[in-house]
């Protein structure tokens, strides 16, 4: 287990610098890929299926279709990989950010503490995140009004921001 | 824009606001900085001209970012401490980013690049809004997160009077010296805020209606720039005449009552025994004069000649409401004999 | 100091490091500002989870849906420069500096 989650700990971070190093959108939205693939992964090892449920269906379901969808808009000529030297370079001095902060860490790591430890996963009827998410209908239902009023403010924005094409902008 | 859209993009601005002053939670608190930032993202580009667009290109990657950073930071906060309150005291690491992501969103010194920009873009009343109304959220909030790290926030404080002072010299662009004049205030409130809570509210709520008076007069005048300011004697003489006194009460000269926060931020300072920062801090307030008097030469104490049918625009009745800017006017002009009343109104 | 704790802490700061510096495209950034909000919902399930705070399991969906509106803005922003500069390359903002 320990491997395994150690292997995805890594994957996320290289996925984040695959993103970060500026390669042609194509190339970031698959390290993005990555790197909410892995991260479900993570959450799984914790523990909270549901949560990685969430995040499997509703990030990679709907918001990389519409990456997908504005990197043909963005789409360029000659797309940069990471063999390209300016991509290259700064994937280097990431990785090399990152090594310097492992062993800055190194040796301060708590003792097992790749591995959740719960005891009171066997006498919890429900799991801990789906009831908590439930929790969003009963005691939160305050801010799951926010939340509502957000996603049509959202709406009305994306609506205002790109009606203009008749006006000529 | 549809009035129905643009009274709900209101009202989301005011909830966000709101929220973030009603939040004792960093999550909520983020919610509502992100709702005031999604409700004036189609304000800002609301005529869809490319400058419009760009600025509100500019400011929503600046926000989500300092957005970002600022969950980022709560959430090890939590990590580390285990608590999740605003008043609860932060751990020292959260509290510098907390410090450094509240000043990238209110446009403080070291991270204020995006503002002068940003505020180029707009029309005057959408940057009305940007420079009063989103400044308190932040503002609210780096005032609950005060007592920590103290260096930092005098470092922000006075590099924000300095830029702010600097950065103005050599403008000819009204709401580019207006944004650099909006990092000096804010440099101002920031400085005491440490010492003195009541004193960054006071500068706060002194320097919003001589913002709102001086952005309504380039409004009524409809000017951009520094030479068409030159003409609005011929437009409106008694705006002309008052003019001078916004100004310079923005820029802090004694009758006038921007005068009062900086007098009672300079005696704070030199009460805490910091001599060196006031007068850094006082001798910066001379750049940001130098352009507000540039700004009131132009405008009032020469008459730029013209020719005989433009004299007469003043004649004309004017159709907006010029009432909110009297009011203003008056209060930045002459609110310095209430200031006992004003800082008994301030403290708790 | 966990091993989980360090690596989300570096990947949000690598995207936001990734933001600040040397973007081409606005969409390249609109994608790091996706990394760092996917690196704080890893974070806030995992603070829940790891703690047993049933409770704060809302606080990544909200997260989530927050997130989701401030990339369709992103994305409706991008399509309104693409419409008004013709490109979505970040050195073609440049109207606005004197």
């Amino acid at each position: 287990m320990a491997y395994i989650m150690l292997t995805l700990l890594i994957g996320m971070v290289l996925g984040v610098i695959s993103v970060a190093s500026n390669p042609s959108p194509y190339f970031a939205a698959l390290g993005l890929v990555l790197v909410a693939g892995v991260g479900c992964g993570v959450l799984m090892g914790h523990g909270g299926s549901f949560l990685s449920l969430v995040l499997f269906l509703i990030y990679l379901g709907g918001m990389l279709v519409v990456f997908a969808y504005c990197a043909a808009l963005a789409a360029e000529p000659y797309p940069e990989a990471w063999g390209e030297w300016s991509v290259l370079g700064s994937v280097l001095g990431y990785l090399l950010l990152v090594f310097g902060g492992v062993s800055w860490f190194w040796g301060g790591w708590y003792e097992g503490a790749w591995v959740p430890v719960d005891e009171l996963i066997e006498f919890s009827v429900v799991a801990a995140d789906s009831g908590g998410v439930a929790l969003m209908y009963s005691l939160g239902g305050g801010l799951l009004v926010v939340s509502a009023w957000v996603l049509l403010l959202t709406l009305l924005v994306v609506l205002e921001l790109t009606r203009g094409l008749a006006r000529g902008a | 824009m549809n009035p129905f859209v643009l009274s709900i993009l209101l009202l989301s601005l005011g909830l966000g606001t709101t929220l973030t002053f009603a939040s004792s939670h960093w999550l909520l608190a983020w919610m509502g900085l992100e709702i005031s930032t999604l409700a004036i993202i189609p304000l800002m580009a609301q005529h869809h001209h490319p400058r419009a667009v760009e600025a509100t290109t500019k400011y929503f990657i600046t926000q989500a970012a300092a957005a970002a950073l600022i969950l980022f930071a709560s959430t090890t906060n939590a990590w580390i401490t285990g608590q999740w309150d605003i008043n609860f005291n932060l751990h020292a690491f959260p509290a510098s980013l907390l410090t450094m992501a509240l000043a990238l969103k209110m446009g403080l010194a070291p991270v204020h690049f995006w503002l002068p920009e940003v505020l180029q873009g707009l029309d005057l009343t959408t940057g009305l809004i940007l420079s009063t109304w989103q400044k308190l959220a932040p503002f609210i909030l780096m005032c609950q997160i005060m007592p920590v790290n103290s260096s930092l926030i005098t470092f922000l404080g006075i590099a924000s009077t300095l830029v702010g002072g600097w950065g103005g010299l050599n403008q000819t662009q009204l709401r580019k010296i207006l944004a650099y004049s909006s990092i000096a205030h804010l440099g101002w409130m920031v400085l005491v805020m440490q010492f003195n809570q009541q004193l960054a509210l006071l500068a706060l709520v002194i320097y919003i209606p001589m913002t709102f008076s001086t952005f309504m007069i380039f409004k009524t005048n409809s000017s951009t720039t520094m030479n068409t300011l030159a003409a609005s004697w011929a437009k409106t003489p008694a705006l002309t005449a008052i003019t001078p006194l916004v100004l310079l009460s923005l820029g802090g000269l004694p009758p006038l009552s921007g005068f009062m926060p900086k007098w009672m931020i300079l005696q704070e300072l030199t009460k805490q025994d910091i001599p060196l920062t006031a007068s850094v801090a006082a001798l910066s307030a001379l750049f940001s004069l130098y352009f507000y008097l540039r700004i009131s030469y132009a405008m009032t104490l020469t008459i730029s000649p013209n020719n005989l049918n433009a004299t007469t625009p003043w004649r004309l009745q004017t159709t907006s409401s010029t009432l909110p800017l009297a009011i203003s006017t008056t209060i930045s002009a002459m609110l310095l004999p209430l200031a006992p009343a004003t800082l008994a109104l301030l403290s708790p | 100091m966990t091993p989980t704790h360090f690596t989300i802490s570096s990947a949000f700061l690598l995207g936001l490091m990734g933001l600040a510096f040397h973007r081409t495209h606005l969409l390249s950034a609109l994608l790091c500002l996706e990394a760092m909000m996917l690196a704080l919902f890893i974070a806030l399930s995992l603070w829940s989870l790891q703690l047993d705070a049933t409770g704060y399991s809302t606080a990544p969906m909200l997260m989530l849906a927050f997130s989701a509106c401030e990339a369709s803005a992103g994305l409706a922003l991008l399509v309104a420069t693409a419409r008004t500069h013709g490109t979505d390359h970040l050195q073609n903002l440049n109207l606005l500096q004197c």
